[in-house]
């Protein structure tokens, strides 16, 4: 198994489909995953599984790629294992709050793409309206916080900080592609990179409210927290309590907007 | 007996099995005194952008590593919500803390028994009432063997 343990994920899925369906049983989403240069054994411990659902995890995993194998298999009664809810410390609650904000973006997108194509001509203040949010709250304000902090507590060489960078760059190309569909006044181009933005995204944020976060924090020492609570807190106060304000406001009205339209 | 309050309800572990013995000597990983929480003072040095453990008084008896799991590199103060008098100044003190001597973080340690979430909702109080803001950690540690039955930022 050890061998196995060092390989991308995605070469011993595509090696072995079943591997990726054992995973998804353990809501471990690798499968689909685009990039699948994680390690396995980053793929398994970043997860946080309890010691006996991870044995049989490697179990099932080992047996599906050496079926010939004599493997003992772990003793598990899969009946006790409960669920752990996850508990963030105050900072890192906070990046999930300003998630849900962004999520209610993403939310409208389809509704928006819908109204640009319908619309006569492109309604450019609409759509750069959302690209100020993007880049003004989900980039600048949130994003900035992961990257200028949170992600320094960890390997920022490690795959799954990688791929977290890698989804902010695509993030702010399709950002990019829609200014660009918006000045030429191209339909197309806004609703293709409007939704890449937000089928990006949506994955981005599952990927770090339930695995990334809890990762770094299980690395993180009391006094860290306590750390990365105040540097958080400056960066908040660096922009004002205005900044977040305006955003959260600009959601709702376009949430009543949308709502008076249909 | 059944009925009677869970804080002050006669248990016996003795005839728990022992699973190993343990030879050697310990190093203590307290750093300070005092430790009551009265006789605290909010701005002494040891307490100076810390890591705060607030324990109430029966944890440290609970647990059999509580100097390496959770004392080790805090700052302490105990206190017993049942029996202390006064606990309004526990909430100035705790208040003080956060705001004079601008400590990193509070841990909050109380046994499963009703009466000790006093000790957290002093802790809570006293972090509603300080200008900073600072995480606050509760543990909660088991009654019987001694084990932490849930960790959780507040």
């Amino acid at each position: 198994m050890e061998n196995i343990l060092n390989k991308d994920i995605r070469a011993v899925i595509d090696q072995c489909p079943e591997v990726g369906r054992i995973l998804e049983e353990y809501n471990i989403g690798c499968a689909p995953c685009s990039v699948g240069s994680c390690l396995v054994s980053d793929v398994v411990g970043v997860h946080g599984l309890d010691p006996q659902t991870e044995a049989t995890l490697m179990y099932k995993m080992e047996k599906a790629l050496y079926p010939d194998r004599d493997i003992p298999e772990p003793k598990v009664d899969m009946s006790k294992v409960v669920p752990k809810e996850i508990n963030y410390s105050p900072a890192v609650k906070n990046l999930v709050d300003e998630h849900v904000w962004i999520k209610r973006l993403l939310a409208l997108i389809p509704t928006i793409t819908d109204f640009v194509e319908k619309s006569e001509t492109v309604d450019k203040d609409l759509v750069m309206s959302c690209i100020d949010f993007i880049r003004g709250y989900a980039d600048k304000f949130h994003h900035m916080k992961e990257e200028d902090i949170l992600f320094k507590y960890v390997d920022e060489k490690s795959e799954i900080i990688k791929v977290m960078y890698d989804d902010h760059i695509t993030g702010r190309n399709h950002v990019k592609n829609v200014v660009e569909g918006a000045e030429s006044g191209n339909k197309a181009q806004i609703k293709e990179h409007l939704h890449g933005y937000r089928d990006l995204l949506t994955q981005h944020i599952k990927k770090e409210d339930e695995i990334l976060y809890p990762w770094i924090e299980r690395q993180m020492s009391d006094n860290q927290i306590g750390e990365l609570f105040q540097r958080c807190s400056a960066a908040d106060a660096s922009v004002g309590e205005e900044l977040p304000k305006k955003y959260e406001k600009f959601i709702i009205e376009l949430e009543e907007k949308f709502a008076k339209e249909n | 007996m059944s009925d009677c309050c869970p804080g002050s309800k006669t248990m016996d572990f003795s005839d728990d099995e022992q699973t190993e013995d343990e030879t050697g000597a310990r190093q203590s990983q307290l750093k300070q005194w005092p430790i009551q929480l009265h006789l605290v003072s909010p701005q002494a040095p040891y307490f100076q952008e810390k890591d705060v453990l607030l324990a109430a008084d029966c944890v440290p008896f609970t647990l059999a590593d509580f100097h390496k799991d959770h004392l080790k590199g805090k700052s302490l103060a105990i206190a017993c919500p049942k029996l202390d008098s006064d606990q309004d100044v526990y909430v100035d003190k705790i208040a003080s803390l956060i705001d004079d001597s601008k400590i990193n973080t509070l841990t909050v340690m109380i046994m499963q028994v009703p009466c000790c979430g006093g000790l957290a909702q002093i802790a809570k109080s006293g972090a509603d009432k300080a200008t900073r803001k600072i995480p606050v950690k509760q543990i909660v540690v088991g009654v019987e063997g001694g084990q932490v039955l849930s960790e959780e930022w507040l």
